[in-house]
């Protein structure tokens, strides 16, 4: 429903950043709604109405992160999970980190947060929908294991296609040892070393 | 809140709208006003049903972006009519009234484009307030016939569509509550379309006659009173009316029954696309004429002239009728528009000359043909109901029929009393599905293929069951004496063979959909692989049974040693498929060679393993067996320990451009298949020079790095060596 103009960024000239300046906060009351709207309103053509927005923040605050540079809400992640079918199963809803932050990893942490959330609370997958235009947030979910599920047909007004991503966790009986459960702190900075696009996208179409 | 609310408030009972037997009708205002001084801004009353679909269909009033009401200029269009929104006649000058006549058909024409492109009518087509008010027009034939045709128009192919029902999840398209879609008198709209086109052919006629011929036309009234332009008006008027009318017969006789109007139909379309040329070719006269377009923005304007046109408005509809979202679309240019109407033709005219081939397989290889071009929804939604009419494969043959044809059995057993059993009903039905399916666009096209897989496995098992039961064990039965027993046997084949079809089929969408991330390609290709191989199994199987057929029918006529040896040849339906295997096997082991010596980069991902996107890929096919014991470990052991210096020695590809060569000459009065094979063997020869290359150089130079794209072909990738 949703489109975002995506511009690939690189790293160059943006070391000055040092991501441990960036706070991620996990999201904690109305207090953060405002930041989150603008946010995304900010980002998007398509605005929700406030009840959207609410619907996911009351139901899973925790699923929610918002990251700080400086005082400054630079980046959010808005999330749910519940009974889908046969399966419990996670959803991401908007993925935004404004534009001069993109590139720095920001995105891929306020995302890895939600999943590893999704993850212990017992979610079996992981999906949203992606544009296929939007490059960057294309490659960020592949490098977290996402596949590309499905292609739906103009799923956007626009006429755009969409992508179903889907992360499939491993079943802990069949799969003892986790790379992510292993060692979690060294996924992080793996994470951060390896120079990618951020992206923001709202998946949409719920 | 709304509960302690009510108990405070007096409803008072309303007088004007009567109470029936089971409800009282009340005035709620009250209660809604004390309600709001409880809620604070940003709050709301809500059920326990308010979920997130609520939640996002919640308004928010005055906000432009999500109130349609808003970004009105009229609320009726009464009022739009009475603001001179669209005045009949356009203008009392008639010069200007033509001209303006123009540029509304030529918007209709980008709107009815933009409409068969996935938006909705009443946003595109229906913004022209001329077509929603039908009777409005009727003084002025010139464009009463036009908005008629174009009523009539949208009236046909809603229903081609909506009779297909491959509007897939388009259902906006056949939308139109609320559109004035029956106009009174539509239904003539070629015989009031042909008197115009008439009169404005004897103005042509008589402004072009010689000055003492003129006289005689003298009561022909011209045109219109630009006497230099008249010719130039009357031409791009003709184009367009012309148009319509070699349309609307197109759109009328590919319905015709069994594929009868095809011929015809074929005929409307050369018409259509050489009156369409001229359109095209009439912007030059009406640019030229038009007073006051500049040049700027020309490409994107929805007009020849260039101007914008009289009595429409988008978002009239937005407060009236149809669905339509808040969100104004773009209207498609005049060039696309009339880009999108030449390719239109041209697919609908592949359709128009296909042969109806009897065979199923030949139908198959015509579908799937037609959607290399990407066909748009109203040309799938013509070939579908051509193909499926009554349940009968072109409203000719049953589908028991068609698939004894496709099981290769005798013409007799068609007629045979063992197609009244429920199991072959129900696969009759599943060969129409599938039918469909291979019509609708790509993405659905793969989802349901996908879910359709199990279908045909638990037929299967359902017709194996149903023959056990009735014959017991086959070898105690002999085969010659049993008619019955064979259409079982070649029928039970030819499903195995038809799943694995579809199962290829399906894996292969997914490169087109562009599914695949490079790092799954080995797995996908090995897929491919172990499809393929069973494919060609059934194949072989099914042309060896024919054999057999034909072997015993003829022994005792002729038994030449030349007959004898055809016998031992592979089919060429086999060798078809076999090179595509070798290539399959050859690109999962280069893969698998070039990820077990490091030279293609492996990320790990944080989440789940290669196992996991295994598992997600092939679900589908997994849950239905297909094929059997195939799982990721068999994957695994078979490429865990590919090699690049074992594949130099065995090289597939150079068995898949051997094999591609040879079949080659079966295929020679095959244009498709010769060109398949042709790409099959130019991405053989590409990857074994570079499995060569890679073997000999890359243990020395660590920077080489191989990387796959398609530019030989669009499922088989070729190699692609470089020095990072």
């Amino acid at each position: 429903m949703e489109r975002k103009n995506e511009e690939e960024e690189t790293e160059t000239g943006k070391s000055e950043l040092d991501a441990s300046q960036i706070e991620y906060v996990s999201y904690g009351g109305e207090h953060h709604l405002p930041l989150v709207m603008s946010l995304v309103d900010q980002e998007l053509s398509e605005p929700y109405s406030i009840f959207t927005y609410r619907y996911f923040v009351y139901l899973w605050p925790q699923l929610s992160f918002l990251a700080f540079h400086n005082g400054k809400c630079v980046g959010t992640v808005v999330c749910k999970m519940g009974q889908h079918r046969n399966t419990f199963r996670g959803y991401i809803a908007m993925l935004v980190v404004i534009k001069p932050y993109r590139g720095k990893g920001i995105a891929t942490e306020l995302v890895t947060r939600s999943i590893k959330v999704m993850m212990e609370s017992g979610c079996e997958e992981v999906t949203l929908e992606a544009e296929v235009t939007n490059k960057g947030a294309l490659a960020l979910y592949g490098r977290l294991g996402f596949i590309r599920a499905k292609r739906l047909f103009r799923y956007y007004l626009n006429g755009v296609d969409a992508f179903r991503l889907k992360l499939l966790f491993p079943c802990p009986e069949l799969y003892p040892s986790l790379p992510m459960i292993a060692n979690k702190d060294e996924s992080h900075s793996h994470n951060d070393h390896i120079p990618h696009e951020e992206c923001c996208e709202l998946h949409h179409h719920l | 809140m709304a509960d302690d609310a009510a108990a405070e408030v007096f409803v008072p009972e309303r007088t004007s709208i009567p109470s029936g037997d089971d409800s009282v009708w009340a005035d709620v205002s009250p209660l809604l006003e004390s309600a709001c001084k409880d809620l604070r801004d940003g709050e709301l009353i809500h059920g326990d049903n308010f979920n997130l679909f609520a939640a996002m269909s919640a308004l928010e009033i005055m906000d432009p972006k999500m109130d349609s009401g808003i970004v009105c200029k009229y609320y009726s269009i009464d009022e739009a009519i009475e603001n001179g929104a669209a005045p009949v006649p356009i203008s009392i000058n008639k010069t200007v009234d033509v001209q303006c006549t123009i540029d509304i058909m030529d918007h209709l024409l980008a709107c009815e484009a933009t409409w068969h492109k996935g938006h909705s009518l009443a946003q595109t087509v229906f913004s022209c307030i001329y077509l929603l008010r039908p009777d409005r027009t009727s003084s002025h034939a010139l464009l009463h016939s036009y908005c008629r045709v174009i009523r009539a128009t949208c009236k046909a192919v809603i229903s081609v569509v909506s009779d297909a029902r491959t509007h897939e999840e388009d259902d906006l398209f056949t939308m139109a509550y609320g559109l004035p879609l029956d106009g009174d008198g539509d239904e003539k709209c070629l015989s009031l379309l042909n008197a115009v086109e008439e009169t404005i052919s004897r103005q042509l006629r008589a402004c072009k006659a010689p000055s003492s011929r003129r006289r005689v036309l003298e009561d022909m009234e011209p045109l219109q009173t630009n006497l230099d332009l008249e010719e130039g008006y009357c031409k791009a008027l003709l184009c367009r009316l012309r148009f319509r009318k070699h349309f609307y017969h197109v759109l009328t006789s590919m319905r015709r029954p069994q594929g009868r109007g095809l011929e015809l139909a074929r005929k409307h379309i050369a018409t259509c696309i050489s009156e369409l040329d001229c359109i095209y070719r009439s912007s030059d006269f009406l640019r030229s004429s038009a007073c006051g377009t500049s040049e700027d923005g020309i490409e994107n304007r929805t007009t020849a002239s260039g101007c914008q046109p009289i009595g429409f408005d988008a978002s009239l509809n937005c407060r009236l009728s149809a669905p339509t979202p808040p969100r104004a679309i773009k209207i498609l240019s005049w060039k696309k528009a009339i880009e999108y109407f030449v390719k239109l033709l041209h697919d609908l005219d592949i359709i128009c000359s296909y042969s109806l081939d009897p065979s199923l397989e030949g139908v198959l290889q015509f579908v799937v043909q037609f959607q290399k071009s990407q066909p748009d929804l109203v040309a799938r939604a013509h070939l579908q109901l051509l193909l499926v009419q009554d349940g009968k494969l072109y409203g000719r043959d049953s589908m028991f029929t068609v698939i004894t044809r496709a099981a290769v059995l005798p013409e007799v057993a068609k007629n045979h009393d063992v197609q009244k059993n429920e199991y072959f009903v129900q696969l009759g039905q599943l060969v129409i599905n599938m039918l469909k399916i291979l019509c609708t666009n790509a993405a659905w096209q793969r989802r349901k293929l996908g879910k359709m897989l199990q279908d045909w496995r638990v037929i299967y098992v359902q017709l194996e069951i149903a023959f056990r039961k009735e014959f017991g064990e086959v070898s105690s039965i002999p085969e010659d004496e049993n008619f019955c027993v064979k259409i079982f046997q070649h029928i039970l084949l030819w499903v195995e063979e038809q799943t694995y079809w579809i199962a290829s089929r399906f894996l292969i969408l997914g490169f087109e959909l562009e599914l695949y991330s490079p790092s799954e390609y080995c797995m996908v290709y090995w897929y491919i692989y172990v499809v393929l191989i069973k494919l060609s199994e059934k194949t072989h199987l099914k042309m060896a049974a024919k054999n057999d057929t034909g072997k015993r029918k003829g022994k005792k006529k002729r038994d030449s040693p030349k007959d004898v040896a055809r016998e031992y040849r592979i089919p060429p339906a086999v060798l078809f498929l076999q090179c595509q295997i070798c290539l399959a096997e050859g690109l999962t082991m280069m893969l698998a060679a070039l990820r077990n010596e490091h030279m293609i980069l492996q990320s790990r991902n944080p989440f789940n393993t290669e196992q996991e996107r295994f598992i997600q890929h092939f679900e589908l096919l997994q849950k239905a067996c297909i094929p059997d014991h195939v799982s990721f470990h068999s994957f695994r052991e078979s490429t865990t320990y590919a090699r690049l210096s074992t594949l130099v020695m065995y090289n597939y590809f150079k068995d898949a451009q051997r094999i591609a060569k040879e079949a080659k000459s079966s295929f020679s009065n095959d244009p498709d298949k010769l060109a398949e094979l042709r790409k099959i063997e130019q991405v053989a020869e590409h990857n074994s020079i570079a499995l060569n290359v890679i073997s000999r150089v890359g243990a020395l130079d660590p920077t080489l790095k191989a990387s796959f794209e398609f530019s030989h072909h669009p499922y088989f990738a070729t190699a692609v060596v470089k020095r990072s």
